[in-house]
């Protein structure tokens, strides 16, 4: 039988009730919409997956909002599940918040219709594609993924269902958006040199086997990534490039370079209105002409990993091939709604405009993050093409841009 | 011979001792690290295999050492080392990998704990001779080990799966059934399509959005192919669909859009 038939959604029941199904005997004031919130036809049910620091963050943000109804929450540590659980629970004044370990269970719920992803970097694409691929909008915190090619599949997915499907960084607006508006204005000039460092590579990782606590689901944790013995150092939150967290190691994460690239990239991309395109060549220190992790773009702007940044540089004078010309029409580019980035995500599901942060910018980001680590890999320059996303003639430097995956998983 | 002249041919010939040193240094440092690699497992100092990451990536302009090295590095996979071993050989092979290593690789398909890394490298090697390896693992292989042979043959949309992914559409397991409908849909030809069609009429409950995921993709694929007239039937059946999900119905719209506008 069809799953459209048999599930009785949320919406369904308050818009097509009839004589046979018994009415609620007592109907509650925050269903009919007291305490300044929505009525509960009108408000955005939403589950958290991932519920670490970060994306318990995210939720607690999301829950800030009046329109907004958690339902769910899922981690593969069962401490943390309860932990946040414990804090919807007291803010809605009730027990109802499910929590789970696998997150399918929560993207097959049909009453739920966003999802807060803040789940390690490698698991992304993943929960994203699969949460709207089941009809559901998705928050996902940056960086928005672990290789190009997941990039573009989930833009892919969210175009072919008509998803809202917003990234993260508060930053490239919060803190770097006055200087992106002169950029953008014209103010500081004709740019020529841009100057980036969120920080370096991720590197392997070989750490020793230990006992996989009670609470952890490790396979889950690994999900897509290779199968190695847990250790406590492989997954931790702990920040950096330090060993302790999962951000130091490839196999989950770009490290500090899509980290803070996410912030960093992002809001130099914004400024320069680079975010519907990226670099034609990227080119790793060389220790002669090249210092820094060189980015080149066919507008002539040339983009560096360090020097702290987001920083920008005007052309002195006439540079050939310099064609850049600052993105006026991009000042109109701003969260929309109140209350920040959340807000801007809520206002997009409601209206179905893209969000600040949608999805196709904020894998071009990525993407430029990920070129950076393949370039570091590779040790040697390379040459991307922007619109077709491949290294052209250039097999093994294509072979970067995706990683088989562990199974059951796809994309 | 002048001091000057005795001084120039000193420093030339140390310069030509140096250059002559180097290599052997780098092919001992080259040994010593596959030396430590028949022994390496998972809480070793990864800097042991140093020189064999920095020879791999070295090899990219030298087809005979990256030829020698691809040799060594799948010469280990038959042998008993450990599988954090094999694990890094397959992350080394996946960048530099060519068909003279698919035999060394395909032998682990079927291996429950080593299936996966053999398909790290497997799926991104342009070569025919690893699609057809996957595929012929698929009898071989069984649960997930085969579901990942599958996920790894729709990467790769290998038109000459179709029959068998066909096949495994009416599996008890449905895992593998999903796989397989996936596939089909990344492999996008006419054939799949009908093979699609036909299971997104019957599909079970629990399988349905991944039926018409799965259709959607292949009619996607069908049309920039240039096959307008087939991605439009696939569009259609799933509007006809009766109770498809609204988001679903969306996307089968705006597939009729994209093939009228002529994308």
């Amino acid at each position: 039988m069809n799953r459209e038939s048999t599930r009785s959604t949320r919406r369904r029941f308050l818009g097509t009730a009839t004589a046979a199904v018994a009415a609620p005997s007592v109907i509650t004031s925050t269903a009919l919409g007291a305490d300044d919130r929505p009525p509960a036809s009108e408000r955005i049910v939403m589950a958290g997956i991932g519920m670490g620091g970060r994306g318990s963050g995210d939720l607690r943000n999301f829950m800030g909002h009046s329109e907004v109804q958690v339902v769910a929450v899922c981690d593969v540590y069962k401490s943390r599940q309860q932990g946040i659980k414990n804090h919807v629970d007291q803010r809605y004044g009730n027990k109802d918040c499910t929590m789970h370990t696998d997150f399918r269970e929560v993207v097959d719920r049909d009453d739920i219709d966003a999802v807060v992803i803040g789940s390690p970097d490698h698991w992304h694409a993943l929960m994203c594609i699969a949460a709207m691929k089941s009809g559901k909008d998705v928050f996902c915190e940056k960086p928005l993924t672990l290789t190009i090619k997941e990039g573009r599949a989930m833009v892919d997915v969210a175009r072919r269902y008509g998803r809202v499907c917003s990234s993260g960084s508060q930053r490239v607006l919060g803190d770097y958006g006055g200087l992106a508006r002169k950029v953008q204005s014209g103010e500081l000039g004709q740019i020529h040199k841009c100057y980036c460092d969120p920080g370096g590579p991720p590197r392997e990782c070989n750490l020793p086997g230990e006992p996989v606590p009670d609470d952890l689901d490790w396979d889950m944790w690994l999900g897509p990534a290779p199968w190695v013995p847990y250790n406590a150092f492989r997954c931790g939150r702990a920040y950096g490039l330090g060993g302790k967290g999962f951000r130091t190691w490839r196999d989950y994460s770009g490290g500090m370079m899509t980290d803070w690239g996410g912030h960093k990239f992002g809001g130099a991309m914004f400024a320069l209105g680079l975010d519907e395109t990226g670099p034609t060549e990227i080119i790793p220190p060389d220790g002669k002409d090249y210092q820094w992790l060189t980015y080149k773009f066919a507008c002539g702007i040339e983009m560096y990993r360090g020097g702290g940044g987001p920083k920008y540089e005007a052309a002195q004078g006439n540079v050939p091939g310099l064609t850049w010309e600052p993105p006026t029409h991009l000042l109109k580019r701003d969260y929309r709604g109140k209350g920040g980035l959340s807000g801007d995500v809520l206002h997009c599901i409601k209206t179905r405009e893209k969000p600040f942060r949608d999805v196709e910018w904020a894998h071009r980001v990525a993407t430029v993050c990920h070129l950076g680590n393949i370039a570091y890999e590779l040790n040697r320059p390379l040459k991307w093409d922007p619109v077709k996303e491949e290294f052209p003639g250039d097999e093994e430097a294509n072979r970067k841009t995706w990683r088989p995956m562990r199974a059951p998983w796809r994309l | 011979m002048s001091k000057r002249t005795s001084t120039i041919f000193g420093l030339l010939l140390v310069a030509l001792l140096f250059g002559l040193a180097l290599p052997a240094v780098a092919d001992e440092a080259l040994d010593k690290a596959f030396d430590a690699l028949k022994a390496y497992d998972w809480g070793q100092d990864r800097n042991l295999l140093k020189a064999i990451d920095d020879a791999v990536v070295a090899s990219h302009d030298d087809d005979a050492a990256q030829k020698a090295l691809e040799g060594q590095l799948a010469a280990v996979l038959k042998t008993d080392a450990s599988r954090a071993a094999k694990d890094y050989v397959c992350r080394q092979l996946s960048l530099i990998a060519t068909a003279e290593s698919v035999p060394a690789l395909a032998a682990l398909l079927p291996d429950k704990d080593l299936s996966h890394m053999a398909r790290y490298a497997l799926e991104r090697m342009p070569a025919p001779e690893a699609v057809k390896a996957m595929r012929d693992a698929l009898p071989k292989t069984a649960g997930r080990t085969k579901v990942g042979v599958v996920n790894s043959l729709g990467v790769r949309r290998d038109a000459e799966s179709v029959a068998a992914l066909t096949a495994l559409l009416g599996d008890s397991d449905k895992e593998l059934v999903g796989a397989a409908a996936a596939a089909l849909g990344a492999i996008g030809n006419a054939d799949a399509a009908k093979a699609l069609g036909d299971f997104q009429k019957k599909a079970p409950e629990e399988l349905e959005l991944a039926a018409a995921d799965a259709c959607l993709v292949c009619a996607a694929q069908m049309l920039a192919d240039g096959k307008k007239t087939e991605a439009k039937a696939i569009y259609e059946a799933l509007l006809k669909t009766p109770d498809q999900p609204k988001h679903v119905r969306m996307a089968a719209t705006r597939g009729l859009l994209a093939v009228a506008a002529g994308k």
